[in-house]
């Protein structure tokens, strides 16, 4: 995401390569050192048909060597299925990347036999943290790497940018995280799934649950100041006015580029607040919690939010800082299901490390294009069926049973969690909410 | 080398470039197409700055604010009125020049190291409005675009070859134009207040007016690659008009080779190539890039552009630094 | 009439803290002007030290404890980084500011990448010694002890600093070179040395800053960035050479990005930027600073 006043200095590097003017003429010609030629593939600036991925692959890999890091597959006999992972492995979101990337190999290590024989390829691609980014990531994954499927991507905006890329060339997108309603609202398509949540959900959630039991009036927002900040705070204030509370005031810091947060404490003071409805996320909920404490709200203004707040490797930089935060979300590692069970027990002794939301939604993708394929018997070379078979099954997923609106947003429960000694306890259901489509 | 021989290999070196650009989608995948067609935009952009750096002198830390400024004009106008390629081509230059010439008059009041500052500044302001501006901008998530068309109903930009065509055309179009600009008096008179701005003002110059006509060229020719740029990757960010940019161009003019116009393209075409490749390939790459770049303004203060001489003899009497025409004179 | 009494003691908190960031950058603004006052280079790489600083802090004291010796070492290798940059900047010192904006831009990548090869891409929060750990009642609100301690720290540098530069030979030696380099060289002081010592302070002064926000900001790849650009705005508002100009610039910088955000949250971004603009405009020299040939 782009950063305010100061942050607009990223970092840019550049290598010299010697014998220039021979390059001048020359470099039209390495780069065609690629095979296939644009005219033959019909001049599309999408990729071809899946069925192209096969010639595709065997090319693309000769010359990329070590570069698209391909993971060993599911030991399926059938013709391999090039899936492309674009996460973040640099910048704002790089622990959460390495979730998904786990959560995702977890299926794929403990379900050797599945996506309906076919061998899975995987190509990771950085989605970096800024919309651009992430965009050029897909165009890579989808134009280059020609891959028949790509799950993953953080940023809402790099997701709704990429759109039209996956809904023109009819590849399909299983979105793990980025929560813009917009995905599967305004700019919903066929080829755009999500197995993550929308930003309306989580806090649309929360919102009878304040009014009830934390205080009917005097809720203030703070979210950071992007579309899912504004989103975030949008879904709460639905529920919660409807219920009849008040919002006593919100406000909205600088994204990604706020490191001081006490003006903002300060309004929150000032406005006489009962509590505290906040969405942040990575190292900003870390920087929020810990000032949160630090400037004498902790014990007098509840602090409550979406589950992102305290998830995953925040609650490590939070420390004390989060303990008695409530938080709605569609996952907590102590889930009292079977499948949850089973998930936990293989996520610790592969990773030594309890899963967060972030792997659960990677593990579901997995799960998602498996079933999918388990559809169509590993067919995919007809994507309008195929797509059509994915949207149609329920995932049993540790978070519990789940199924995809017309739209392929996920309908599912929410649970009210809170953070005990450093880590997150399940309370309560909230309630599940399903999008208007 | 004999000039007789110098030309003929220029001219063979040019005719080969023309080929091989003739008949790139033919050699290449879709990607890579568009790596190449990007290569163009970024090089028209580049060789614009080279305009203001290495012919007058003027070094501009903020010359994507007219980049970026131009891009949006494009996707407002596409997303809202038209798609039409050609008027929101023309619409995002003429957006670009005004700003240049609105930014210029108060920039070319001031040198040296302020101008570099001043321009940043700028350019963060504009990088700030993008971000705000959420209603026209999109803010921070960005404004994805339609597809551009020729004409009503037509697709032929719609993919890869077709608008690889199209960029070449305008490319050559746009280079040809900055080349027979500062080939011109009007050039040699910039090169003057690049070396010597009291000696052109003795002689009855107007030194503000020369820099402001430079700076608004640049500017104009920086919107061009700016709307080439918007209906090439169809997704504008604030990261576009702002320092990011800046820098990326900037650094593209210097490896390149300063004061010769063609340097900066093949800048360009070096810049982004590594970008791509290394960026993949290993993690912390730019630690070794940052490296070259060190040894680049130790070893090679022009960068490649000394080689490029053989292009054309007009760029090497354009090409030398101000240090090599008075020492110390250096702005 | 506004009451300014009620205005302040409602805002004193926000205030407070604006004064305690405006202190902090008045650290590494002071390296950043007195170099370019000196020796007419651009530290572009001044942010990255400030960031080297910060991992002093997560690498030696990341629960509070060794503190001391973390701000002991910043200060060491910001020395050291100091004169090594000043070494590296010699050879090309006639070529103009393009080339050591380069060069210094350069080798910020170069520090900012080996940083990240260290310590990874992680969001590190670094806690405040022990002993400064909680909070103190200022005014009725709860306000960090460290920042106060910060705050405290800010002072003495500044203080000190001043009484380095115009009570003591030293200072006098260091302003007159920055006033006219070439008389102070023709009395036969080595110059070089003059403008080794300003360049390692300023970066020690620099790391030591990295350490103190660390607790603070937290420390993760990008504020180098932030930081700079903050502390450009800074020395040319205050003025470029001038100590008096970076503590005035840092301390009303600081109160823009504390209380101004506070204020009109959606113009902090313009007013620093705008207000840049307009010095370099109307005053290029800064406030304080000393009228420049801006050469051409």
């Amino acid at each position: 995401m782009a950063d305010d006043t100061t942050a607009g200095l990223h970092r840019r590097g550049f290598l010299q390569r010697a014998g220039l003017l021979g390059a001048a003429a020359a470099s039209p010609a390495l780069l065609a050192a690629c095979s296939g030629s644009a005219v033959d593939e019909g001049g599309d600036s999408a990729a071809g048909s899946p069925s192209a991925s096969a010639s595709g692959a065997a090319s693309a890999s000769e010359e990329e060597g070590p570069s698209a890091s391909e993971s060993a597959s599911a030991s399926g006999s059938g013709e391999a299925l090039r899936v492309g992972l674009l996460i973040p492995t640099s910048g704002v979101y790089t622990l959460l990347g390495e979730s998904m990337r786990s959560g995702f190999q977890l299926y794929l290590d403990t379900n050797p036999d599945a996506f309906g024989g076919r061998s899975i390829e995987t190509i990771e691609v950085d989605e970096g943290e800024t919309p651009d980014t992430g965009v050029r990531g897909a165009q890579r994954l989808v134009t280059e790497e020609e891959v028949a499927v790509v799950i993953g991507i953080v940023n809402s905006a790099a997701a709704l940018g990429a759109r039209d890329l996956f809904d023109e060339s009819q590849i399909p997108l299983i979105i793990a995280n980025a929560g813009a309603n917009d995905i599967t609202g305004a700019a919903a398509s066929p080829y755009i799934f999500r197995v993550s949540f929308s930003n309306r959900q989580p806090n649309f959630a929360l919102g009878q649950y304040m009014y009830d039991e934390i205080s009917p009036e005097g809720v203030f927002l703070i979210a950071p100041d992007y579309a899912a900040g504004t989103e975030q705070m949008a879904g709460f204030r639905e529920a919660y006015e409807a219920a009849g509370g008040t919002i006593v005031g919100q406000t909205a810091p600088p994204f990604a580029q706020t490191q001081d947060y006490q003006p903002f404490l300060a309004e929150i003071q000032n406005a006489g607040a009962q509590a505290v409805h906040a969405f942040f996320s990575g190292g900003e909920a870390v920087t929020f919690v810990q000032q949160y404490t630090q400037f004498g709200l902790g014990g007098t203004i509840p602090l409550l939010g979406s589950g992102f707040l305290t998830e995953g490797a925040v609650l490590q930089g939070q420390g004390a800082a989060a303990n008695g935060i409530r938080t709605s979300l569609h996952y907590v590692s102590d889930l009292d299901n079977p499948r949850n069970a089973e998930f936990v027990e293989a996520y610790q002794s592969a990773y030594d490390a309890l899963p967060d939301v972030f792997a659960v939604q990677a593990y579901d993708a997995a799960q998602l294009l498996d079933l999918g394929l388990a559809e169509t018997e590993g067919d995919t070379a007809d994507m309008a069926t195929f797509v059509e078979a994915m949207a149609s099954v329920e995932i049993d997923s540790p978070r519990g049973a789940f199924r995809l609106d017309a739209n392929r947003n996920p309908v599912q429960t929410f649970y009210l969690r809170e953070v005990v000694d450093g880590a997150n306890t399940y309370v309560q259901d909230l309630i599940e909410v399903e999008d208007a489509v | 080398m004999s000039s007789g021989r110098e030309r003929a290999l220029r001219l063979g070196l040019l005719a080969l470039l023309a080929v091989v650009l003739a008949v790139a989608p033919f050699l290449m995948n879709a990607f890579r197409l568009r790596l190449l067609t990007e290569v163009l935009i970024f090089g028209l952009f580049a060789a614009s700055l080279d305009l203001l750096v290495g012919f007058t002198g003027l070094v501009s830390l903020g010359h994507a604010l007219a980049f970026g400024v131009s891009g949006y004009t494009v996707g407002l106008l596409a997303t809202r009125l038209t798609p039409n390629a050609t008027l929101t081509l023309l619409a995002g230059i003429a957006v670009a020049t005004l700003v240049s010439l609105v930014t210029g008059a108060l920039v070319v009041r001031v040198r040296g190291v302020y101008f570099l500052m001043l321009t940043l500044a700028f350019g963060q302001l504009g990088f700030s409005l993008a971000e705000q501006w959420t209603g026209f901008t999109g803010g921070a998530n960005g404004l994805p675009l339609p597809v551009i068309e020729l004409y009503p109903g037509s697709a032929l930009l719609g993919n890869a070859v077709g608008f690889y065509y199209y960029a070449l055309i305008a490319f050559v179009l746009g280079y040809v134009a900055l080349r027979r600009l500062v080939d011109s008096p009007f050039g040699r008179s910039l090169v003057g207040v690049r070396e010597n701005a009291e000696r052109m003002r003795a002689v009855g110059y107007s030194v503000s007016s020369y820099r402001l006509a430079a700076y608004c060229t640049a500017g104009a020719f920086a919107g061009y690659g700016g709307a080439l740029y918007a209906q090439q990757q169809r997704f504008m960010s604030p990261e576009n008009v702002g320092f990011e940019t800046s820098a990326l161009v900037f650094v593209m003019v210097v490896i390149g080779g300063r004061g010769t116009l063609f340097g900066p393209v093949l800048g360009a075409g070096v810049v982004l190539l590594m970008q791509q490749e290394l960026s993949f390939r290993f993690e912390q790459w730019q630690l070794l890039l940052g490296g070259v770049f060190i040894a680049v303004v130790y070893f090679l203060p022009r960068g490649f552009g000394g080689v490029s001489r053989l292009l054309g003899p007009a760029a090497a009497r354009m090409g030398r630094t101000p240090d090599e025409v008075a020492p110390g004179a250096s702005p | 009439m506004p009451d300014v009494g009620a205005f302040l003691s409602d805002n004193a908190v926000t205030i407070l803290n604006g004064l305690a960031r405006g202190l902090v950058l008045f650290m590494i603004a002071i390296g950043l002007s007195l170099i370019f006052g000196l020796a007419d280079v651009l530290n572009l790489a001044h942010g990255a030290v400030f960031l080297l600083g910060g991992y002093a802090a997560v690498q030696l004291a990341p629960d509070g404890n060794g503190f001391l010796v973390a701000l002991a070492v910043a200060a060491l290798v910001g020395l050291v980084l100091g004169g090594g940059m000043a070494a590296a900047v010699r050879p090309i010192a006639g070529r103009g500011h393009l080339d050591q904006a380069l060069l210094t831009l350069g080798a910020s990548y170069v520090l900012a990448e080996l940083a990240s090869l260290v310590w990874g891409d992680n969001y590190y929060s670094p806690l405040a010694p022990a002993a400064l750990g909680g909070a103190t009642q200022v005014l009725g609100v709860s306000f960090p002890t460290y920042r106060l301690a910060v705050i405290a720290v800010g002072l003495l540098i500044a203080v000190g600093a001043y009484l380095l530069f115009e009570r003591t030979q030293l200072g006098a030696l260091v302003q007159a070179t920055v006033a006219d380099r070439g008389m102070v060289s023709a009395l036969g002081v080595n110059t070089s040395l003059v403008l080794a010592g300003v360049f390692g302070v300023g970066t020690a002064l620099a790391a030591v800053g990295g350490v103190l926000a660390a607790p603070v900001l937290g420390v993760r790849p990008g504020i180098d960035s932030q930081v700079l650009l903050l502390a450009l705005i800074v020395v040319v508002i205050g003025g470029l050479g001038s100590i008096r100009g970076a503590l005035i610039g840092a301390l009303l910088i600081g109160q823009v990005e504390s209380l101004g955000v506070f204020l009109l949250p959606e113009l902090s971004a313009f007013l620093l930027f705008g207000a840049m603009a307009l010095v370099l405009l109307v005053r290029p020299e800064g406030l304080f600073g000393a009228p420049r040939e801006a050469a051409g």
